[in-house]
């Protein structure tokens, strides 16, 4: 049943039980009220009259006494009149007790009383009479016969009707005293049960809705503290409070469906953080790092103190990021946080990228920045969302692919040139930059001669380097140009550095290497050509043939003589295409050395070449400028002494050269010899030893030891003087030799081994195909010009 | 009559800023500081946006921009402040004066042009 109805039946069971009562107490009381008011208005009244009846009757027995004993006739008369009157009260009396009469009873005693009355009231007339008429004794008589006779009956008639009047009085009142109690008892029953009844129904009402809302209350709260929403509150009826907890479970249910999905997803979202590889953090207002940020991070920035740092100095602080890079970077985040997401947009080009993050070991790594703003249902930003990458290895791949792209353009370049015109460039511009070296370690200090050459060379070599399309080089070579074309001005605005122009120098050094080793490891191209194409190939000055061919055209073919002369010069020249003289080849080297003895303070040396009447074929030529360049400067450099040693050795103050051309055993052979003080054996094996080249107790012969400088490294200059002092010179010379298939090697001239310094020459040996005799037939008979000495090395 | 007001004591931002938007068909007035600012503001009512500067001689942005918003009663044309720094006392003055946006410096037009075309709309 219905908490309801229930309710209504206890309110109507209380109404109707108190109107049941209040109706019954006002009904009983007003029945007993009226009771009451009968019995004390009649019935006792009534009972009491009667009582008076047997006094009346006796007042009439005394009046009629005192009437027939009364001596005289005024007394008669007057107790005559009392007699009447007494008579009248009796009668009137008895009258009233017969409208009082009640009960058959008492209406039949009643009747008898005045059935005796009457009989009385006539025997009491007649003895009246009797005394009256002065019968005394008849009246007397009478009195004591007749009238006392009906006296004693209605007497014991008043009497009996007096008790019967006094019991039903008695019963009277008994009735009423009963019924009285009786109501009271009822009313008592009535109130005490209704008590019961409603206290039973109130209690079971209680038990019904409060104990059960009392549980429910007691089982919310402890849901809502313990959080445990599986739990659900029993539901024990089908009422109100039974659907309501229904209600009440089914919204639990429905919290624990949120929670479970809010849990999940803060679950997934919580794995997501943690197993992504990425640094994720978020900002918050104030530059303040959030305290949930990816599992990640930590491995990425190295410290695990992360949460509520400012993220200025947690990302930023061991970065290289510039200061005012950095400020720009604080007052966008400032600009951002809290704000409309339109200045995100203003500002986020600021907001850096890319950043180098310096570690506690002086490691580095490259971590990429990506910023996005977390955005509200307002279209503000609430927070900016940083994801930091280390791509440094990212970026190494990157650079060295960068590289190979570099690598291959270059190969591009270097094979869209023939291998001979390569070759050529690479040596030539070795060559120039090794002048620029030894003129720039020369000057200490600003010299326009200097700069002339130094500018000319590079000029040259970048035009050279810009016709062949090589472009890697073509930019390095142009920035060094243009220093010292700003150092040519009447007034530079850069100084003559030594460090900083030799760094530079170095670098455009190392560009062209850079070119020379591709072409040489990656394309396997060495030297000018296929050592076949010396034999099949030649170079051509235009202009010779067209010198041939006039010859041809104008000889008079009738003259014999000239027709012969003609052929042989023909001949001549063809043999002689492509062909020079040493002196020719190494014009630019022999130009260059007045200025080099002026920088070395010693006196310019003569040349003397001897060709032997052999001329050399142009592939050689590169080759051979660079190489005797070295070998020249060599001589020039260490060879060759001051003017003031050399005039107390006894030799003239300007030093000699010289060099020789011929053909020996298969090869082209050019010795170069000078007249200086011969190679430095002791200092060879001081540096050798300083080198870690040979142990100090190793024994060598003068031929080991002189071989030693060609030795990749090995300088006996005391500080980096020249090209030579710089200690490339020998090895790089022996290799661009061997790589022509030829060699080179140290031959001593005088005969005192382990001396100090010994003479010697140089003899470099090339392929004969790249040898033409001037004159066909002249060089038929073995060359002596040379001594044929065992070679040194 | 112009549709932006450049306040700004460099003129070389002046410029630039001028220069960007006029070539994207804006058109623009200049002035040298917040006092000027205020000046040029009652006397053209056609413009509806203004990109001011925060630190200046005479009177600083946010002070134009306080008076804007009081004395001339002016709620409706929209400001954004150029800034080299920002701090949360700025942010704070800047938003109960009713600042829209905040530009932090160097000026970089292709990002803000088309919120600013909006703005002028």
């Amino acid at each position: 049943m219905e908490i309801r109805q229930r309710i209504a039946v206890l309110v109507t069971t209380a109404f109707v039980a108190i109107a049941a009562i209040g109706g019954y107490a006002t009904i009983m009381s007003r029945t007993n009220a009226g009771r009451v008011k009968g019995v004390t208005e009649t019935v006792v009244p009534s009972a009491l009259a009667s009582a008076d009846l047997v006094a009346q009757l006796k007042d009439v027995q005394l009046s009629t006494m005192n009437l027939v004993s009364a001596p005289d006739a005024n007394l008669v008369a007057q107790i005559k009149e009392k007699l009447e009157a007494d008579k009248h009260k009796l009668e009137a009396a008895l009258a009233q007790q017969k409208q009082q009469a009640d009960t058959d009873t008492q209406r039949g005693l009643v009747k008898q009383a005045e059935e005796g009355l009457h009989d009385y009231f006539a025997a009491v007339d007649e003895t009246t009479q009797f005394k009256v008429s002065g019968q005394n004794e008849i009246a007397e008589a009478n009195l004591f016969g007749t009238v006392a006779q009906y006296q004693t009956v209605l007497q014991q008639v008043i009497d009996t009707l007096r008790i019967e009047k006094t019991r039903s009085k008695d019963a009277t009142i008994a009735t009423l005293n009963s019924s009285l109690s009786a109501t009271v008892t009822t009313l008592t029953a009535a109130t005490v049960l209704s008590i019961v009844l409603l206290a039973a129904i109130g209690y079971f009402l209680y038990r019904q809705i409060v104990r059960p809302i009392g549980r429910m209350q007691a089982e919310m709260s402890e849901i809502a503290t313990s959080q445990d929403f599986a739990r659900r509150v029993p539901v024990e009826r089908r009422d109100e409070i039974g659907r309501s907890i229904e209600a009440f479970n089914a919204m639990i249910a429905k919290i624990e469906e949120n929670s479970a999905q809010l849990r999940q997803k803060t679950t997934d979202i919580q794995a997501i953080l943690q197993n992504i590889p990425q640094g994720i953090l978020t900002v918050v207002d104030g530059h303040r790092v959030h305290t949930e940020f990816s599992a990640h991070l930590p491995s990425i920035l190295e410290t695990s103190e992360i949460a509520g740092r400012n993220v200025m100095e947690l990302v930023f602080g061991a970065s290289t990021l510039g200061s005012d890079a950095c400020s720009q970077v604080e007052a966008t985040i400032a600009s951002c946080i809290g704000e409309d997401a339109m200045n995100f947009d203003f500002n986020a080009h600021l907001l850096v990228g890319e950043v180098e993050f310096k570690l506690a070991d002086n490691r580095t790594k490259i971590l990429e920045l990506n910023w996005s703003p977390i955005i509200d249902e307002h279209n503000t930003v609430v927070r900016l969302m940083l994801c930091l990458r280390d791509v440094t290895e990212l970026r190494k791949l990157a650079l060295e692919a960068g590289e190979q792209k570099r690598e291959l353009e270059m190969i591009g370049e270097i094979l869209a040139v023939s291998q001979e015109k390569f070759h050529e460039f690479i040596v030539g511009s070795l060559t120039f930059l090794d002048e620029c070296q030894i003129t720039l370690l020369r000057h200490a200090d600003h010299d326009p001669e200097a700069v002339d050459l130094l500018f000319r060379n590079m000029h040259t070599i970048k035009g050279n380097a810009r016709t062949y399309g090589l472009h890697h080089l073509t930019n390095i070579v142009h920035e060094a140009e243009q220093t010292y074309e700003s150092l040519r001005q009447p007034r530079p605005d850069i100084a003559w550095d030594q460090d900083s122009l030799q760094a530079e120098l170095h670098a455009v050094r190392r560009a062209v290497e850079h070119y020379a080793r591709i072409n040489e490891d990656s394309l396997g191209r060495r030297g000018p050509g296929r050592r076949g194409g010396t034999e099949r190939y030649l170079l051509v000055d235009k202009v010779e043939i067209l010198d041939t061919l006039h010859r041809l055209e104008t000889v008079n073919t009738g003259n014999l003589h000239e027709l012969v002369a003609a052929r042989d010069a023909v001949r001549k020249t063809l043999r002689l295409l492509g062909t020079e003289s040493l002196g020719s080849i190494l014009s630019s080297v022999f130009d260059s050395l007045p200025g080099l003895a002026t920088e070395l303070g010693k006196a310019a040396p003569s040349v003397l070449v001897q060709d032997n009447g052999y001329v050399i074929r142009n592939q050689a030529s590169g080759l051979l400028k660079n190489v005797f360049m070295h070998l020249i400067r060599n001589a020039m450099d260490h060879g060759l002494e001051a003017p003031g040693a050399r005039l107390e050795a006894g030799k003239p103050e300007q030093g000699s050269i010289n060099l020789s051309v011929g053909v020996h055993d298969g090869q082209l052979d050019i010795t170069i010899a000078d007249d200086g003080r011969g190679l430095a054996l002791g200092r060879i094996r001081q540096i050798a030893e300083a080198r870690g080249l040979i142990e100090a107790d190793d024994v060598l012969d003068d031929e080991s030891l002189a071989h030693l400088i060609f030795h990749p490294g090995f300088s006996t200059a005391e500080q980096v003087t020249s090209i030579s002092g710089r200690g490339v010179g020998m090895d790089a010379v022996k290799g661009f030799v061997e790589r022509e298939g030829g060699s080179i090697a140290l031959r001593f001239t005088d005969d005192q081994p382990g001396a100090e310094f010994r003479h010697f020459v140089t003899l470099v040996r090339l392929p004969e195909s790249y040898a033409v005799s001037i004159d066909a037939d002249a060089h038929r008979a073995p060359r002596d010009n040379l001594h044929p000495l065992a070679p040194v090395a | 009559m112009a549709q932006v007001l450049v306040v700004d004591d460099s003129s070389t931002v002046r410029n630039e800023v001028c220069d960007f938007l006029k070539a994207n068909g804006l058109t623009v007035t200049p002035a040298h500081d917040g006092k000027d600012g205020l000046d040029k503001l009652r006397a053209d009512s056609a413009i509806k946006l203004i990109v001011s500067d925060v630190n200046m001689p005479n009177m600083d942005g946010l002070t134009m921009v306080e008076k804007i918003r009081g004395e001339l009663k002016n709620s409706n044309v929209n400001i954004i402040m150029l800034t080299t720094e920002n701090s949360p006392a700025m942010k704070e003055r800047g938003k109960a004066a009713g600042v829209k946006g905040w530009i932090v410096k160097p000026f970089n037009g292709a990002a803000v042009i088309s919120t600013f075309k909006k703005l002028v709309a």
